[in-house]
């Protein structure tokens, strides 16, 4: 019987079939952050004898507030650390770190076919690689820990197809923004997200990354992507991978993951992408978005207008912001940067602007491109990495009333500081709109100013 | 087990897990003392709580506890002591973490909904599958059989401890451990 990408993964991690449609999942990957790992370690210390199941599945990574801002996360970081120490787990610790969705691909740690768990929703990023990559809960991360498996109501399979290449201007955050105000905030609830089409195969891993990193936020359990030759070129001499023939040994099973002709998904979804436009949030929730030529829709939600302060049929570039952020597990990586620094090149920004590097490797490499310079002569700040402001926690918290637009992946009301507005959009966009002071698009900018590099 | 207790009318769709507790308050260690940040994130949640003190069940629309997997937001209502949510429908990770704490995710139509946000109080039967209001109706609904012996014994991580060998077994002999000796462990 024809299997679809998600199934060849599931039924090779099935353990045993569980009452209620329930299973107990192998879990291959286990990433472990500051923020929701030690209360489930501490628990597994406490009761069961501080025994994992295999220290050697998991990663830990200081993520979410690296350096500890006060008492409390340096705590966090502190059991993280002595944890891992304690237990042989490799760990990624200030200075070598960045946000775990960036970190554990770009050390070889994510690869097709292996499922992986992580207390943090955004784990669906790493469905880029054609993993079942999936958030949990600290309880189920820590049940992972202790051993091995994830309790999992098998989810059904959503394809969604993309047809047609994006055109100029248009990116996999415009993707990513198009798929979940398709669906609707909750409307990939009980689904994975499979997705395929025309505009994939241009993709490269760190668009596929920005893509399933937002599965979640139409309600996903995640996105996967079949994985080709993007994929094995990404993973090819990559640190923590083999080499050689080992490797091209693996590329042959992962080409087996594809999925099969006629396989049989459990709901289809069409999107022609070819005339898609930069795609930029307008309400509360990253589903209430729109192409940036558009306005504010009739029909919005009233309760969302509210807390923007917007009302209907307001054109999105003539919102005024307080603030841009670039970065985020969403749009930090080396290509977003770039992307934003093709933006900012010869240019001033004319709000408060903050660049967060997804990791830190990813930091060092814009540095050695002088992106670095780039966005400081325009007068933005460069950052070391961190989820920094994207979850309101450190680094730039919004003020209430001020508003933000922000290539992260969330604009809940509060998201990015109490009262705090945001507006979804790609790094190019954000980096338009910080140097026009409003929401805007790169081809609204005068030509930059030469200089010389 | 009943679930009995006043009922805490949230009439809202699609509150997600940062207005429930917000990221500034998930800077312990430990699972317990949350229930003072719970709604903090929420306009109007503190007002909410105040005017229900005695509350036990929230009751709430479509897509409850969407977006961030932090255990806290289940928490936070545990520490408040709420033990249950009822709703049309939840995002998939809170759905979870309720199970593993204690608080029942009864999903019921909008219809029922719309009833119960009237009510002071309900009387949730966990066993029977029902929830009966004071006035007499009464609707049902259906627990995860699995996760609903979680929530009634706690016991998440007794039930994975108690499959260690089982999976070690399964490793063993599993094609997939063939390939994973084949593949770097990250050491």
């Amino acid at each position: 019987m024809p299997k679809s990408l998600f199934e060849k993964v599931w039924d090779a991690h099935v353990v045993e079939e569980l009452a209620g449609g329930n299973a107990l999942v192998f879990v291959d990957r286990i990433v472990a952050h500051e923020i929701t790992t030690p209360q489930g370690a501490l628990e597994i210390q406490r009761s069961y004898g501080d025994e994992l199941f295999d220290p050697a599945r998991i990663v830990a990574i200081n993520d979410h507030v690296s350096p500890a801002k006060d008492t409390e996360t340096a705590i966090q970081a502190k059991v993280l650390r002595d944890w891992a120490k304690r237990h042989g787990i490799v760990l990624y610790d200030l200075g070598q770190n960045g946000i775990c969705h960036v970190v554990a691909p770009e050390r070889g740690y994510v690869e097709p076919g292996m499922t992986l768990a992580c207390g943090d929703s955004h784990t669906c990023t790493l469905g880029a690689f054609g993993a079942f990559a999936l958030g949990v809960g600290t309880t189920a991360q820590g049940g992972a820990m202790l051993a091995g498996c994830l309790v999992l109501a098998r989810p059904k399979v959503m394809r969604v197809t993309l047809d047609g290449r994006l055109c100029a201007g248009a990116t996999a955050k415009d993707l990513a923004l198009c798929v979940v105000s398709t669906l609707g905030f909750k409307g990939g609830t009980g689904y994975v997200l499979e997705y395929a089409g025309e505009a994939l195969t241009t993709l490269s891993m760190d668009e596929r990354m920005t893509l399933c990193n937002m599965a979640i936020e139409a309600g996903a359990t995640t996105g996967l992507i079949g994985p080709d030759e993007t994929t094995f070129s990404y993973l090819r001499g990559r640190e923590n991978q083999p080499t050689g023939e080992a490797f091209e040994r693996k590329v042959a099973h992962w080409r087996a993951l594809a999925a099969d002709p006629g396989a049989r998904y459990d709901r289809e979804v069409r999107i022609d992408v070819a005339a898609l436009r930069p795609m930029v949030s307008w309400g509360t929730n990253p589903g209430e978005s729109v192409p940036i030529d558009g306005a504010v829709p009739a029909d919005a939600e009233p309760a969302s207008l509210r807390y923007m302060d917007l009302e209907c049929g307001r054109p999105l570039r003539s919102i005024e912001i307080d603030q841009a952020f670039i970065g985020s597990c969403t749009n930090s990586r080396l290509s977003d940067l770039r992307a934003a620094a093709e933006v900012l090149r010869g240019r001033t920004v004319s709000v408060p602007t903050i660049i967060t590097p997804g990791s830190q490797a990813v930091k060092r490499a814009a540095e050695r491109e002088g992106l670095h310079d780039v966005f400081q002569d325009a007068g933005a700040l460069w950052t070391h990495s961190s989820c920094g402001p994207c979850l309101g926690m450190s680094m730039g918290v919004l003020a209430p009333g001020s508003r933000c637009i922000s290539s992260s992946n969330r604009n809940f009301p509060g998201r990015m500081g109490a009262g705090g507005r945001v507006h979804l959009a790609s790094p190019a966009i954000v980096a338009a709109s910080a140097v026009l002071g409003r929401i805007a698009s790169p081809d609204e900018l005068v030509p930059a100013v030469a200089v010389t590099s | 087990m009943i679930v009995e207790g006043g009922v805490l009318p949230l009439d809202r769709a699609n509150v997600d897990t940062d207005q429930i507790i917000p990221a500034h308050f998930l800077t312990g260690i430990e699972t317990t003392g949350l229930g003072k940040h719970l709604f903090s994130g929420m306009t109007g949640g503190a007002e909410l709580l105040a005017a229900y003190p005695a509350a036990s069940i929230l009751v709430t629309r479509e897509n409850f506890g969407c977006g961030s997997s932090r255990e806290h937001a289940a928490w936070s209502l545990a520490d408040r002591g709420f033990r249950a949510v009822v709703a049309p429908s939840f995002a998939r990770i809170f759905f979870e973490n309720a199970y593993n704490n204690g608080i029942a995710p009864v999903v019921v139509d909008d219809a029922a909904i719309d009833t119960l946000l009237g009510e002071a109080s309900v009387r949730i039967d966990l066993d029977a599958g029902t929830l009966l209001t004071p006035g007499g109706a009464q609707m049902r609904f259906v627990l995860d059989p699995l996760r609903k012996e979680f929530l009634l014994s706690g016991g998440y991580m007794a039930f994975m401890a108690a499959k260690r060998d089982a999976v070690r077994a399964w490793l063993a002999r599993s094609a997939q451990a063939q390939e994973e000796t084949a593949f770097s462990a990250p050491m």
